[in-house]
């Protein structure tokens, strides 16, 4: 086992390398770079542009730029953001937090919500409630993340039950350990319900339709004949079935972990790492763009290999060879 | 004897009090009440830096701006008037060389002694070095490309050029004076664009209101009063009256608005579209709220004069042809349409807020919307229209031109497209097409472009488009002389035009320029070619609004966009 998750990690190391190059070479072959801003300055001559463009390295060849990257990093430093004169991964784990906090328990949830729903569907196929939650579900998937955010805040502004977006109150520096947590979770609710029910209708609809496709299957109606007993057909046997493309599925959500959600954060004021990602690709701020993509790439192949493990362990036929 | 020791000890006394500088604290004629907590609201991410030579954008320089002071403030109308750190300023005869009385006594925001050293420190090491700071030297230096010599005498700081230096003068009397007792290892060592990142929020040290309390990055800034500083009310209170500005973090201009409404946030500037919303609640929720004049910026279309193409390049140059475009575009629909009629036309690079604009060019040159008259300049230049309607010039070609502008900006898209509208009714054809910011700037700064809507940072003294009027600026984007570009421009279809020289020749003659009205003369001269030769053909601009709760009391009468409403912060008090 361990030697198969190994021979994983090996191989993500040129995966990881390919999409450095591929997405260093894409970001500097898009117009313009970071120093566009300082050229539209009226205030700003043109000999401090020229400066500028030596001091971030722009007068050179963009493959000698990736290779002097390259070389720093394989030292353990990904750089210096442009704009905010930091090494880039102090601003992202700045940010890293809130945006795993945000995200895993948007992830909780909507699989919390959609996996007993898409199972309870699916037992009771287009009875009153199958036709309602769905209905619910698509409200949910068709109305826009920003829109869902801003309904959401105008309701709190009304109501005054959530905050009007932010991730912690102001007297928050003075609350008790336990006060803190709550202030976070009280803030977290609303960005987690608009993220949450924009997943939920696919994800639901999906295991809904697994379930059914393998109640139709003639093990199922064997079982049945046998008179085993309706609950062990269908937690033990049919679901057991099902439940595999939804982990794979799983595997997916985790590489979106990260970045999944720029406009719920932008309403909200979450001080995520999605706003940042896209304030950085917006100035062309190179390096801040690089560790993020490489971060989220790292996640999507960690994502990868857990949603195999877990269909090893779910699914007793799968069997990897680790050798 | 006891006579001449107690004699020798009054001596003594009255010596060490001579010594003891009196501290030249500045007395305001604020009456109000201190404490309390101003919030704010940031549109944005929040600040990016809290280096003040380095932040280039608002979330950041909002909060520096209250942690430093310079030699002098603007007064209401955004004119240099106000004496803060030096309390006077004179030129020598000959006008090369400017004087600074440096305020004595005072102190630094952690109560380290604030010295003309400091002064001297903050430009001729920091500010001149063009490496140091983020927008370089350049404003500092005469027109023969020179830095000024700098002379302390006692509480007297001096610059001297080679030549009367008005600009530079007016920079050095804005520049934010940095403690060196903080900074000096920084630039010892060669980078002071290193200092004062984000995490340095609570080693900051300066000599203006407020300084850093607390800082939470992407959330808020929180900022208290600093207890050394300089101005004082006539009651005798030490200013600011507020203990605290809290910035808070805020995603969007629809986000602020709902936090403005629930009372989270004291002052905001709304957007023209949420006017009507704001003037509705303002009675009943008790609300403050006033329009001040246009805005320092203004979007406008730029032609390539320099086109490759011989036929394009005769249209562009041709002012008939300029001229029509300034006629036929429909202003007065475009203010409506986006800003609910809160908007102003403009016709000219500097705005009707700013204490330089000259009202002369709007009888002169009244360019009223008037498809007659765009048909009219356009055949003075030459133009005719075919059995079709289709607008030709004088060899029959086709008027067609590509049009573009960076996508996402609302205003710059609605004024595109009303131009497209106005071009139909003459016969002519603009092929609109938006480009991502990054790809505009490249193609205007090549030249590689058609006609390009774009907007610059506007500020009440004309003298700072420099970089855009000058013919060798950097962002002289109608009309590259040959040398900016080589490899683009041909110096055989160059060509620099009377007007143009003569805009030059009043910008660097206007540095130079030390009498105020001989000054304020050429940049109406200015504003006058440019109206008449419209190398820059201008749109509008959104009016400056605010609104407050009725329990804060600016300091400014009249919020306007060269002093907005938090215009002299430490006179702003709150019930």
């Amino acid at each position: 086992m361990l030697r198969y998750i190994a021979r994983r990690l090996i191989l993500a190391i040129p995966v990881l390398f390919g999409i450095s190059i591929l997405a260093f070479m894409i970001i500097s072959l898009a117009p313009g770079d970071f120093i566009d801003n300082f050229r539209m300055n009226p205030s700003i001559s043109r000999e401090k542009i020229e400066s500028l463009e030596r001091e971030f390295g722009f007068d050179k060849p963009v493959i000698v730029q990736y290779f002097l990257w390259l070389g720093q990093v394989l030292r353990g430093n990904f750089g210096y953001s442009f704009s905010y004169h930091v090494p880039v991964f102090s601003l992202i784990w700045g940010r890293l937090g809130a945006t795993l906090l945000l995200s895993i328990t948007a992830l909780i949830f909507s699989w919390g919500i959609a996996i007993p729903l898409g199972i309870y569907s699916a037992l009771h196929q287009y009875s009153f409630s199958d036709q309602a939650f769905s209905f619910i579900a698509f409200i949910g998937i068709s109305i826009p993340n920003f829109f869902f955010a801003l309904l959401w805040l105008f309701m709190a502004a009304r109501t005054g039950w959530f905050p009007i977006g932010g991730i912690i109150s102001l007297d928050f520096h003075e609350l008790s350990f336990f006060g803190k947590i709550g202030d976070y979770l009280w803030h977290v609710v609303g960005p987690m319900v608009t993220l949450g029910t924009a997943g939920l209708a696919g994800l639901m609809r999906q295991m809904r339709g697994q379930l059914l496709d393998q109640l139709r299957q003639d093990y199922v109606l064997f079982a049945r004949a046998k008179g085993m007993p309706e609950k062990v057909v269908i937690y033990k046997h049919a679901l057991r079935n099902a439940i595999n493309p939804i982990v794979t599925f799983f595997g997916f959500a985790l590489s979106g972990l990260l970045g999944g959600a720029v406009l719920t954060e932008t309403v909200f004021n979450w001080p995520g790492m999605g706003r940042l990602v896209i304030d950085a690709l917006q100035q062309q701020d190179l390096f801040l763009v690089m560790a993020s993509l490489l971060l989220s790439s790292l996640l999507l192949i960690v994502g990868n290999l857990s949603a195999d493990l877990l269909l090893a362990w779910v699914d007793p036929r799968i069997r990897y060879r680790f050798g | 004897m006891k006579k001449l020791l107690l004699v020798m000890l009054v001596a003594l006394v009255a010596v060490a009090a001579m010594a003891q500088v009196e501290p030249e604290y500045r007395i305001d004629p604020y009456e109000g009440k201190p404490g309390g907590t101003l919030f704010l609201g940031s549109i944005g991410t929040g600040p990016r830096t809290f280096n003040p030579f380095v932040a280039q954008e608002t979330s950041s320089t909002d909060i520096t701006d209250l942690m430093h002071q310079s030699m002098f403030n603007s007064d209401n109308t955004g004119m240099p008037t106000i004496p803060a750190l030096a309390t006077e300023w004179w030129f020598s005869e000959d006008g090369r060389t400017v004087y600074f009385r440096v305020r004595q006594g005072l102190k630094w925001s952690d109560g380290h002694p604030f010295t003309i050293e400091d002064v001297r420190w903050t430009f001729e090491d920091l500010y001149f070095v063009n490496e140091f700071t983020r927008n370089g030297n350049a404003t500092y230096k005469d027109a023969q490309g020179f830095l000024p010599e700098v002379e302390v005498d006692g509480n007297v700081i001096s610059f001297t050029w080679t030549e009367p230096n008005v600009w530079s003068f007016r920079a050095i009397g804005w520049g934010q004076i940095m403690p060196k007792h903080v900074l000096d290892e920084y630039v010892q060592a060669g980078n002071p664009i290193e200092a004062w990142t984000l995490a340095d929020w609570d080693k900051i040290v300066g000599m203006g209101p407020f300084m850093i309390e607390s800082f939470t990055e992407g959330v808020r800034t929180v900022m208290r009063k600093n207890p050394h500083y300089w101005i004082f009310d006539e009651a005798g209170n030490r200013l600011p009256y507020l203990e605290r500005i809290n910035y808070e973090v805020v995603g969007s201009q629809d986000v602020l608005l709902l936090k403005f409404e629930a009372g989270e946030i004291d002052i905001m500037g709304p957007r023209a579209a949420d006017w009507p919303r704001i003037v509705e609640q303002a009675e009943e929720k008790g609300w403050v709220y006033g329009v001040g004049g246009p805005g320092l910026g203004s979007d406008f279309i730029t032609f390539n004069l320099g086109h490759p193409d011989p036929v394009k390049r005769s249209w562009f140059r041709n002012v008939h042809f300029r001229r029509a475009i300034q006629y036929m575009m429909d202003k007065e629909s475009i203010i409506d349409t986006l800003f609910n009629g809160l908007g102003t036309a403009i016709y000219g690079p500097v705005s009707p807020s700013s204490g330089f604009f000259n009202p002369e060019i709007l009888e002169a040159f009244p360019y009223r919307y008037s498809i007659t008259r765009a048909r009219l300049e356009l055949r003075r230049g030459g133009f005719d229209w075919d059995a079709q309607g289709r607008l030709i010039d004088s060899d029959g070609n086709r008027v067609e031109f590509d049009l573009s502008t960076n996508a996402g900006n609302i205003t710059r898209e609605t004024i595109a497209a009303i131009l497209v509208d106005g071009a139909a009714k003459l016969g002519m054809k603009i092929n609109y097409a938006p480009a991502d910011f990054n790809l505009l700037v490249g193609k205007l700064l090549t030249p590689d472009y058609d006609a390009i809507l774009i907007g610059l940072t506007g500020s009440v003294d004309p003298g700072s488009g420099w970089n855009v009027w000058r013919i060798d600026g950097g962002l002289h984007s109608f009309n590259y002389p040959p040398e900016y570009n080589p490899d683009v421009i041909d110096p055989d279809i160059y060509e620099a035009f009377d007007w143009e020289k003569r805009i030059h020749e009043i910008f660097v003659r206007s540095v130079g320029e030390v009498d105020e009205q001989a000054r304020w003369d050429l940049f109406a001269e200015f504003q006058m070619i440019v109206a008449e030769y419209q190398p820059y053909v201008y749109t509008i601009t959104q009016n400056y609004l605010y609104v407050h709760k009725d329990s804060v009391h600016l300091a400014n009468p009249h919020p306007n966009p060269a002093a907005g409403t938090l215009w002299q912060i430490h006179g702003i008090w709150k019930d």
